[in-house]
């Protein structure tokens, strides 16, 4: 997310920023994993300056390298899903499945501390705005671009939603540890990549029942024995269903209400202090809610998607998409996935700023600074800096 | 050892068991009752003779009850009974040559079976005898593996991806896997749920051994039998199949033809017929009996939805016909130069009039 200001220094950032990432593609290769099935994929590149090409195919991952060398692309991306010809047009392309993909964002987990480190950038002329408008306050145009340098709170919730994922992934779809792959994607978020080759033939309508499964939508209360009586709208009969409350969301459900399967006494005596029917009917479907994973929707459900590539840098930020399945727990990303050069270069600073990027802090209070190239770079692609 | 021998005897077991004559008579669409009429050396010619008469008046009621009451034949007799009867249905359905006919027959007969199979499954207390029909059933005509639940034998599990390829489907809230109990990758259902499941394939199957029927000539006794039907069915048909007329813009007729040929309709193009309908004025009842023809048809739930959409119902707000952008996003839009000017379906047609004043 480089601002388009017409001049110089917008010249200036690109050029620094290529070969920064010409740098690390050169370096890291190792990185750079190979999908499953390459020569099934279709890859798509967003260039600096020249917008996205898509329907690229390669037959291994030294063509793949070699291209990323020679272009440099701002993000690379590669299908979810396995094509008989990756590189016809969408609707010949023949659709032969597709990994299953979830992405968990700090944008949908709603953080408290958002406020806290957010800034809004024009698209336009890149200037940072002070106040909330409709356009820019300075060229009175352009969209305005909220930008975030993410903090440990939001990388703590973030985990802990993961890791809220992976339990219903395992213990209730029955998808095999070792097939789970737990990417940061480089920015703000984790994305995680189902390769069981079981859920490959899912169409979109099944992937979205997943989703629906996952987020806690449309639960009935009937699905955990509290059926609506004739009568009233309010009047409702308890009896717990025959394949019992032991697993899967009902065992949620049970474990938030606190009840067990022995007695129906305590769930009704529930029911009725809710108003009855209709007024429990609405407390489940909030619990359900509260219950459930945060997830994008859209683009689990989306099985033509190409998407960022484990191992290549995302631009808006510098970092690296990587995997951090095992060490999960300790990962950092400004650290762990903070891997382009230590080089120093001068920046023009737009906002002052504090950051801590591969354990070494930076407060930078002045107009110019000399920073490493990986800070300068996360700095520049936030639209908080400009190559001096 | 002990394991090994069990072992032994159980394979020994499974291979003395096999499906029942009983069974071949509930579901005649399996292969052994295919191999019975090869094995007997049957020629379709014999259907002539008197004696099978009786045969053929019964194929004829079966399909009226179905195609003319909508009610799901009950009988059943012997297995040589019922495997004859359930050809020739085939032989008439294929002679008529409507596909709508053979899609609404292929689709009660899938729910006669279905009827049938839930009771085996709920009444068989031999477990290897329950495991035979799953496997015959579920396994070799679907590809779907159904065990049973090891603490609860009225409970059948499936893998979750299988209940989601077919569940994902249906359009009630119930079958939504938020509401099944999920446990390690399987879904755990009742007989009846588990039945359901591979409606619309047992349905499939039953259409598709019509349709790759190959016969030069049909015997004479089934050809009267089968005219005497058309004559029944025609207009009955007729009435619900709403003639794809130059009126409706392309992707309405797109539609409605693909609904008149009884095939699935995605939900989002269920919806643009049912709001396009409501917007030139046809009644609610008209619109439900349009989509009689869906394969999946339940008219509570249609009227219901339709209902909601005219706003009689729910939320009391009318919904307007989709946009043509939108459409052409869900790849509904099937577009022509007479579409040329317009930005909605409903405008269709009447700019044409301005012109001519
Ligand atoms: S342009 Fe509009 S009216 Fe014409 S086919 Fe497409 S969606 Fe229908
Ligand atoms: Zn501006
Ligand atoms: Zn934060």
């Amino acid at each position: 997310m480089v601002s388009s200001i017409n001049n110089n220094s917008y010249e200036k950032n690109i050029v620094l920023l290529r070969s920064a990432f010409r740098e690390y593609y050169f370096k890291h290769s190792k990185i750079i994993e190979i999908p499953e099935r390459i020569e099934e994929r279709e890859f798509g590149f967003m260039l600096f300056e020249a917008g996205m090409i898509r329907h690229l195919s390669f037959r291994n991952i030294g063509e793949l390298l070699a291209t990323l060398i020679k272009e440099v692309p701002s993000d690379v991306y590669c299908s979810n899903a396995y094509y008989r010809f990756p590189t016809y047009d969408m609707h010949e392309k023949q659709w032969v499945g597709a990994d299953l993909i979830f992405d968990i964002d700090a944008k949908d987990l709603h953080l408290p501390c958002e406020a806290m480190h957010s800034y809004i950038i024009c698209a336009n002329c890149g200037e940072p705005q002070e106040i909330k408008a409709d356009v820019c306050i300075y060229c009175k145009t352009g969209k305005l671009n909220h930008v975030s340098i993410p903090c440990n709170k939001c990388n703590y919730g973030l985990k802990k939603e993961v890791k809220h994922l992976v339990d219903f992934l395992i213990s209730d779809l029955g998808i095999k540890e070792k097939t789970i792959s737990i990417y940061f994607s480089g920015n703000n978020g984790y994305h995680i990549h189902i390769s069981d080759i079981e859920f490959h033939r899912l169409d979109s309508q099944a992937r979205s029942d997943i989703i629906g499964y996952l987020i806690g939508n449309d639960m009935m209360t009937e699905s955990i024995g509290i059926r609506k009586a004739e009568a009233s709208s309010d009047g409702f009969l308890v009896k717990f269903p025959k394949s019992g409350m032991m697993y899967g969301w009902r065992r949620r459900i049970a474990q938030k209400l606190g009840i067990d399967q022995t007695s129906t006494t305590k769930l009704h005596n529930m029911v009725q202090q809710k108003g009855g029917y209709s007024g429990f009917k609405a407390e489940l479907l909030k619990m359900a809610k509260d219950i459930g994973v945060r997830i994008d929707p859209q683009v689990t459900m989306d099985v033509h998607r190409i998407f960022r590539m484990a191992g290549t840098i995302n631009s808006k930020s510098g970092l690296t998409k990587i995997r951090c399945n095992n060490e999960i727990e300790s990962f950092d990303p400004l650290n762990d996935a903070c891997l382009l050069s230590d080089k120093e270069v001068n920046v023009e600073m737009k906002v002052p700023i504090k950051l801590k990027l591969r354990g070494q802090s930076f407060k930078i209070r002045k107009e110019t600074a000399r920073i490493p190239v990986y800070a300068a770079v996360y700095l520049i692609c936030k639209g908080l800096a400009r190559v001096n | 050892m002990v394991f090994l021998l069990q072992y032994i005897y159980k394979l020994l077991s499974t291979l003395s068991i096999k499906l029942g004559t009983g069974d071949i008579a509930k579901y005649p669409f399996l292969n052994e009752a295919s191999d019975y009429i090869r094995e007997t050396h049957f020629d379709f010619e014999e259907f002539n003779r008197p004696e099978m008469r009786h045969i053929i008046n019964r194929a004829a009621e079966r399909m009226e009850t179905e195609l003319i009451s909508g009610t799901i034949y009950q009988k059943l007799d012997k297995y040589e009974v019922e495997i004859l009867t359930f050809l020739v249905t085939l032989m008439v359905a294929k002679y008529i040559g409507i596909g709508l006919i053979l899609k609404k027959y292929s689709l009660f007969e899938a729910m006669r079976a279905e009827r049938f199979l839930s009771e085996d499954l709920k009444k068989e207390r031999n477990e290897q005898r329950k495991h035979l029909l799953l496997s015959k059933i579920f396994e070799e005509l679907f590809k779907v593996t159904v065990d049973v639940d090891s603490t609860d034998n009225r409970l059948f599990k499936v893998r979750v991806t299988d209940y989601l390829m077919r569940a994902s489907h249906f359009h009630e809230q119930e079958w939504k896997l938020i509401n099944r109990l999920v446990h390690m990758g399987y879904v755990y259902l009742d007989a009846e749920e588990t039945v359901r499941l591979i409606r619309s394939e047992l349905s499939t199957l039953i259409y598709n051994r019509v349709k790759s029927m190959t016969l030069s000539t049909f015997p004479e006794t089934i050809k009267l039998k089968a005219d005497e039907l058309r004559v029944k069915l025609v207009p009955k048909y007729e009435h619900s199949i709403y003639r794809v007329t130059g009126y409706y813009p392309p992707c309405i007729r797109h539609a409605l033809k693909v609904m008149n040929q009884g095939e699935n309709l995605p939900h989002s193009a269920r919806l643009m017929l049912a709001t396009y309908m409501l917007a030139i004025g046809k009644s609610i009842d008209d619109i439900v009996i349009l989509f009689h023809n869906a394969p999946d048809f339940n008219e509570k739930i249609t009227r219901y939805q339709v209902e909601h959409l005219a706003g009689t119902k729910g939320s009391h707000t009318k919904y307007s016909v989709p946009s043509c952008e939108k459409l052409r996003n869900e790849n509904l839009c099937f577009a022509t130069e007479e579409c040329s000017g317009i930005i909605n379906p409903s405008q269709f047609g009447r700019n044409s009039k301005n012109y001519n004043g």
